[in-house]
């Protein structure tokens, strides 16, 4: 594994400036190679599954239903296999990207007023608010509710409609995005917003011009939490759609049985791995800001 | 989480947030006394939208529809019954068996999704080479950025008897089984239970970590070192000195957790299926299963069995909660 090769050289490089006698040297750095080789060993549980998946998309039809890990054939053909042949694709494709955009732009947008308004500009009521948001955190209201909001849907004419997910996708979240929004605000300086205020700026011009700024890391946490639940949303997409072409990407393969007919386990796992990159893309390249965005309000504890 | 996750939970999955903290929050910045009358409201309007018609409204409903016998598919309006779907839940054995199941179930994953993050965080804790800590720490997070669905997905997958990667392993390379008697993971049989056990110990194991690693950053760095030069060794250095301080972040990941595993449902939909005799039929099960796959559609029992279910769940959660303020 990569982390392996990155962490082996450091090891090297100090056993020869040391005294260059191997075994003296593992026997002074017992301790730490065993922790390396423990934590290397959950890394590699972390990512098999990952690793497999991948090789599996590319491996030939005949390896694929031979078990082992590395194909004795490649075969690539597989990603523009199922884009030609397997024909709502392109369609639930579709539907997860804009669910998802949708769903975090929205909820960001909630988050970021809410968050503000509960810090910065604080009057009645707003305690019993941030009571109920954290209560909500503990119970178990996505499953019960679902009954209310089949109920709620087919009222609105939203039961098989793509655009319908949206609505109960957005709440799916909000509360946990209000409250990190809130801890971020506070890190916000009182007197800031008041100097704002005092030079006749209104709420929104500060909101806009000096809020988000600075609470731009807490905002890369609420994407990447809201797009990793609305793009994976499984119970209320099976139970308010019907119909292939109005689903999302993941329901879709949820439902797929693998090794029959169009769905080759290679075409499975090809569809898989192009759903499954966009997420880790983006945290890739999320990283940084995510991890200061964690340290600087969300993970208090 | 799930949520998480979404998934079992969402994003409570990947965030704690203490009660603490909301106490703390709701006395500060009085000073101010802005007087800006609707203004704060306009700004929590749409959260305060979205979350009363998707949330409380849903919640109120739902309990009002558990004292009827409202079926979605009746044309008649639905009469008040009282607490008659309560006692027909109470004295259906399937409401206890399913309640059990779902504890059971909570039992096999409680544990493993505590006690190897903590280990691992203590590890990576001691790696001292920043490169190589950063490289751990984004391999964490990774399965933390898989959405629930596709996990579950995935493992659906590595269980498979036939293609699947974990009795490939366990027949070819360990031999441990034939494929005659190689074990038969998903589809309602034993081994159910504790292989979404293991999945959901797998998805959780990342950032269960990075939360613990954070309690461990937070602990200064001298009163391990005190101790040592005391002569304690490591383990009563990490039993009396380093563990006290992680318990609350363990509270709060082990009341988080014990609300998500009791209330799973994704996994037991994927994996499990609607059949009365199998562990996957758990008290969420048995209510989706009155509200929407059964003929009937009846709506106010599957009411009342959720309301049962989420009742009994929020009184052991109240309990723990008490449990772990009584000790500090």
């Amino acid at each position: 594994m990569s982390v392996q090769a990155i962490d082996q050289p450091t090891f090297r490089t100090r056993a020869v400036a040391e005294t260059g006698d191997p075994r003296g040297w593992f026997e002074r750095n017992r301790g730490p190679i065993i922790r390396h080789a423990v934590i290397n060993l959950f890394m590699i549980i972390i990512l098999a599954p990952l690793a497999w998946v991948l090789i599996m998309s590319v491996k030939s039809r005949p390896d694929s239903m031979r078990g082992d890990f590395w194909p004795r054939k490649f075969d690539f053909t597989h990603y523009g296999y199922v884009f030609e042949k397997i024909d709502t694709l392109p369609v639930n494709m579709f539907n997860s990207i804009y669910v998802t955009l949708a769903t975090v732009f929205l909820t960001a947008t909630c988050a970021v007023l809410a968050g503000y308004a509960l810090v910065h500009m604080k009057t009645r009521g707003m305690g019993i608010i941030i009571a109920v948001l954290l209560v909500s955190l503990y119970l178990p209201i996505r499953v019960v509710s679902i009954i209310s909001i089949y109920e709620i849907q087919s009222f609105l004419d939203l039961i098989n409609s793509t655009s319908g997910l949206i609505l109960p996708y957005v709440t799916l979240n909000l509360a946990i995005s209000v409250l990190i929004m809130r801890s971020m605000f506070q890190l916000v300086p009182h007197q800031m917003i008041e100097a704002a205020r005092m030079d006749g700026a209104g709420h929104w011009r500060i909101l806009w011009s000096i809020g988000l700024p600075l609470v731009r890391n807490g905002l890369v946490v609420i994407f990447i939490v809201n797009f990793v639940t609305a793009w994976g949303e499984y119970l209320l997409c099976s139970t308010l759609t019907n119909d292939q072409e109005v689903r999302t990407m993941p329901v879709v393969l949820a439902a797929a049985q693998g090794g029959l007919g169009q769905w080759t386990w290679p075409a499975l796992a090809a569809v898989y791995v192009l759903v499954v990159a966009p997420g880790i893309i983006a945290f890739a390249f999320a990283q940084k800001l995510f991890f200061k965005g964690l340290a600087e309000g969300v993970v208090k504890g | 989480m799930d949520n998480r996750g979404g998934g079992a939970g969402g994003a409570t999955r990947m965030v704690g947030v203490s009660m603490a903290q909301a106490t703390a929050a709701v006395g500060y910045g009085r000073s101010t006394s802005i007087r800006q009358g609707l203004a704060p409201w306009v700004f929590l309007l749409p959260t305060l939208l979205f979350f009363i018609g998707y949330q409380i409204y849903p919640i109120i409903r739902v309990i009002w529809i558990s004292f009827t016998d409202f079926e979605f598919l009746s044309n008649e309006p639905a009469n008040w019954v009282g607490f008659a779907n309560y006692i027909e839940a109470i004295n259906d054995p399937l409401m206890w068996k399913s309640l059990w199941r779902a504890a059971l179930f909570t039992m096999m994953f409680l544990p493993g999704t505590i006690i190897l993050p903590l280990l691992l965080a203590v590890l990576i804790d001691r790696v001292t080479q920043p490169r190589i800590a950063t490289v751990y720490r984004v391999i964490l997070l990774i399965p933390a950025v898989i959405p629930s669905t596709l996990v579950f997905v995935l493992w659906k997958w590595m269980y498979n008897y036939q293609v699947g990667p974990i009795n490939h392993f366990l027949v070819e390379v360990l031999g441990i089984f034939t494929v005659y008697d190689a074990p038969q993971w998903l589809g309602g049989t034993p081994l159910t239970l504790p292989a979404i056990a293991i999945m959901e110990v797998w998805w959780g194991l990342g950032y269960h970590t990075i939360f613990f690693l954070a309690g461990l950053a937070a602990i200064p760095k001298d009163l391990p070192e005190a101790a040592r030069i005391d002569g304690a060794n490591e383990w009563q250095v990490f039993w009396h000195v380093v563990l006290p301080r992680l318990a609350p972040i363990m509270m709060i990941l082990v009341v988080l957790r014990f609300g998500t595993a009791m209330a799973v449902i994704d996994e037991y939909l994927i994996f499990g299926g609607f059949n009365r005799d199998t562990p996957t039929y758990t008290w969420t099960i048995f209510m989706y299963d009155q509200a929407f796959k059964l003929g009937l559609w009846r709506q106010g029992f599957a009411a009342a069995i959720g309301m049962i279910g989420s009742v009994a769940m929020v009184f052991v959660m109240i309990f723990l909660l008490r449990i772990f303020r009584s000790r500090d």
